[in-house]
């Protein structure tokens, strides 16, 4: 399939909303705004984009926003979509892509752990990777990991006192 | 087994009240676990009823990290991504910021990139076929497999002076060239290799305990396969020829012939006789890139890579490793040090999402089995 | 009896019963089979024929409840924190725990990684360190040579300390565990609303609405 192609078949379905850019090296970018994100998504998985890699997530502070990224490829096509939504910073949220492919469901779940963007219709967004965690979302760009590391893991940082010295019989 | 009059399974047993379901921990600290991971398994009687994975414990928070290193320095933090197979996160992360950079590997470098690539593969091959004999109970397989992958650890000490975390690849090509005889050496060691071979086909592959066991356990289609994110060997050994070596070529692979085995039937046997054709197929390609080394430089001059600096955008890479699909998404905002990078590890469709159809239903004897044939490596689920 | 070898803490003088107890405890080693982080891929290379633990009386065990070693390989994530000194206190007495590689020491790589912990003998006792990312074969096995003679000279004695501080010890896990507070600051999650939830999918187009039921079978 050429990018032509391809692109003119996406503009008959989407429109303006879908805007793709050939990135080179058999990878095409498609931008879309939140409410367009899943038809275009199932779109793709019924013109042979069978393979969701992952979805990953990106923090701009500097928009306000949030960007997700999906990555798909084609087994026929041999050619890597890059799908990018963006989504607002302060309330972060995005419908599930987990009727299409079920392992996106673990995929959001780590999504909302770790930037803190919430799946409408995910079944499942439990704390999977952090033990007792109130803080903000690791991977936002305000979030300073020394800072917390520091503070969290030292006794400096938990304000409690060293050992005292022992009497004599326990090393130290 | 005893059941009581009118009571045909244990599931209807449970219905009524009359025999209950316990919660069993399996791992992180369990000897059928591979590596620090765990399954809460809900059973009747030995039987899996529900799971529930618990991921997080090798959680590390990877991508943070490599935010606040530099380009280059992040190289060093790249292979604990994924511990046996090391090599292709380097050349993943490599790639993708060389794509951002717009530069060309020198042929050598890339030359050097796939040798260094295969022998990981080989080497963490001969971990998955280990970790699957010992899952089935047959430790000495798993012994005389360590020792094989050692002597590829000691090419690897040779040519980059570490056993484990080579750190051999760095935006722009690989560190250094090779030392006196070393492909020599890498040539004899596939030798040895290929010698050995029929001994472990002995031992595990025409072994029945092996294929009774493996045989028919947790089939998946091509289709589902490939809708749920699996790739790699577990992938072609449901008939699929999809191999990212072919597929999307990388480092020396457009210039050299690779073909795809595939062993088809889409069952545990067939992962596992997958990976033994994986095997043989790496040597040949291996030994097709030591038949023809280019000269030349190994890597590109970028200049300090310490003060790299990488223009702004994004990009994708992937590396067929031996477990399947290794991808990076690197963002950069033209700054020293990365935006954003995420990391796509090849276990988590079947570790976090294939367990829930696979694994109710299946003896707890089988889940160490099971794992060990879709070769899950928890670091690359939790990262 | 018993209570005068348990607490005779790091006795220069130590009784022969006591030396001769110490000789069997360090040529039987049984280490627990906990692989807690990377460094578990320098263990099968040492445990297996090239350099062959079992020839210094150590081998694998599976249950912590019958294990005198604990190793400590490589970092430890919080959660991991937890399942270890579970483990820990598993084990019966004798027990020893060795910290594999740079990270127990001081972090080594994830030194302000969010969810690595730094100093490991805050939480458990640590009778021997290993450095190095990672270290190889020989140095484990090198190490495994000095924990013996530490062990008959008397000087391995972590799990009484242990069981002498368990106040200092639990108080620095329960810090680290049992957190109710943020650290730097606290995060709210706006969807913790039903209402906000469900006024979302009010305004959902029509097409995406179509996928709300939620898919138990995946």
């Amino acid at each position: 399939m050429t990018p032509e192609r391809f692109s003119s078949q996406l503009a008959r379905f989407f429109g303006d909303d879908a805007r793709f850019t050939d990135k080179g090296g058999a990878q095409w970018e498609l931008r879309v705004p939140r409410d367009r994100c899943l038809p275009l998504l199932s779109f793709l998985r019924d013109h042979s984009f069978v393979h969701l890699a992952f979805i990953s997530a990106v923090d701009w502070p500097r928009d306000q926003e949030i960007e997700l990224v999906y990555h798909v490829w084609s087994y026929e096509h041999r050619v890597h979509v890059l799908v990018k939504t963006r989504t607002e910073r302060e309330k972060a949220w995005m419908f599930t892509a987990h009727r299409l492919w079920g392992q996106a469901q673990a995929y959001e779940q780590e999504i909302h752990e770790m930037m803190g963007v919430f799946f409408l219709g995910n079944p499942d967004l439990s704390p999977l990777f952090l033990h007792n965690w109130h803080d903000r979302p690791p991977l936002r760009k305000d979030f300073d990991p020394k800072a917390y590391s520091l503070k969290a893991y030292t006794l400096a940082g938990l304000g409690l006192a060293p050992e005292q010295k022992e009497d004599g019989d326990v090393p130290s | 087994m005893y059941l009581p009059d009118g009571y045909t399974t244990l599931e209807k047993l449970r219905e009524a009240g009359e025999y209950a379901d316990y919660d069993l921990f399996f791992g992180p600290n369990h000897p059928g676990m591979h590596g620090n991971f765990g399954y809460v398994l809900t059973m009747i009687g030995t039987e899996v009823v529900r799971v529930r994975p618990n991921a997080g414990q090798l959680h590390r928070g990877f991508e943070k990290a490599m935010e606040n290193k530099a380009w280059a320095a992040n190289v060093s933090l790249i292979p604990r991504v994924c511990v046996p197979d090391p090599d292709p996160n380097e050349v993943a992360y490599c790639q993708a910021v060389e794509k951002l950079l717009g530069c060309e590997v020198p042929i050598r470098g890339r030359w050097m990139r796939s040798i260094t690539l295969e022998l990981s593969r080989l080497g963490s091959l001969y971990m998955g076929m280990g970790g699957l004999a010992g899952a089935l109970g047959h430790y000495s397989t798993m012994y005389l497999m360590m020792i094989e992958r050692d002597l590829i650890l000691d090419r690897f000490e040779a040519l980059t002076g570490a056993r484990v975390y080579h750190i051999y690849n760095v935006p722009g090509g690989v560190r250094n060239d090779a030392p006196e005889g070393w492909f020599d050496s890498v040539s004899r060691l596939l030798d040895h290799l290929e010698a050995q071979m029929p001994e472990y086909d002995r031992l595990l592959y025409e072994n029945h305990v092996v294929w009774d066991r493996l045989q028919g356990m947790a089939p998946i289609t091509a289709e589902e396969a490939m809708a749920s994110g699996v790739t790699g060997p577990a992938l072609r050994a449901t008939g699929v020829k999809a191999d990212i070596r072919v597929d999307a070529p990388y480092a020396a692979y457009p210039e050299i012939q690779v073909d795809i085995p595939t062993s088809g039937g889409g069952d545990a046997l067939a992962r596992a006789v997958q990976v033994r054709l994986d095997f043989a197929e790496s040597v040949r390609i291996l030994r097709r890139l030591l038949a023809r080394i280019p000269d030349g430089p190994v890597h590109a001059d970028l200049g300090n890579l310490a003060k790299l600096k990488v223009p702004a955008g994004d990009a994708y890479s992937k590396v067929e490793s031996s477990k399947g699909e290794f991808g990076y998404y690197v963002v950069s905002d033209g700054g020293e040090k990365p935006y954003r990078v995420s990391v796509r590890g090849p276990s988590l469709p079947a570790g976090l999402y294939l367990c829930h159809k696979h694994l109710p239903g299946m003896k707890i004897d089988d889940v160490a089995a099971w794992m060990a044939s879709f070769a899950i490596c928890p670091p690359d689920i939790d990262r | 009896m018993e209570d005068a070898v348990l607490f005779n803490l790091r006795d220069e003088r130590q009784s022969a019963w006591e030396s001769v107890l110490n000789y069997f405890r360090k040529r039987s080693m049984w280490m627990l089979y906990y692989c807690t982080g990377c460094g578990a891929i320098e263990l099968p290379p040492s445990m297996t024929s090239r350099y062959d633990m079992e020839r210094f009386g150590m081998g694998p065990m599976a249950t912590p409840r019958q294990a005198d070693l604990l190793l400590i390989t490589g970092y430890l994530s919080v959660k991991t924190l937890k399942r270890v000194i579970r483990s820990y206190e598993q084990m019966q007495e004798p027990k020893y725990v060795v910290g594999f590689g740079s990270c127990p020491i001081n972090g080594g790589i994830y030194w302000d990684a969010y969810p690595v912990i730094n100093h490991l003998e805050l939480f458990i006792p640590v009778d021997m360190s290993i450095a190095g990312c990672m270290p190889r074969p020989q140095a484990v096995l090198d190490a495994f040579q000095k924990l013996m003679d530490e062990i008959q000279a008397g000087k391995a004695v972590g799990y009484k300390r242990y069981r002498k501080h368990l106040d200092w010890y639990k108080r620095n896990q329960d810090a680290v565990l049992a957190r109710t507070e943020a650290v730097l600051e606290p995060w709210e999650d706006p969807f913790s609303d039903a209402a906000l939830v469900e006024s979302l999918w009010n305004d959902a187009p029509a097409e995406v609405k179509e996928m709300r039921e939620v898919r138990h079978d995946a």
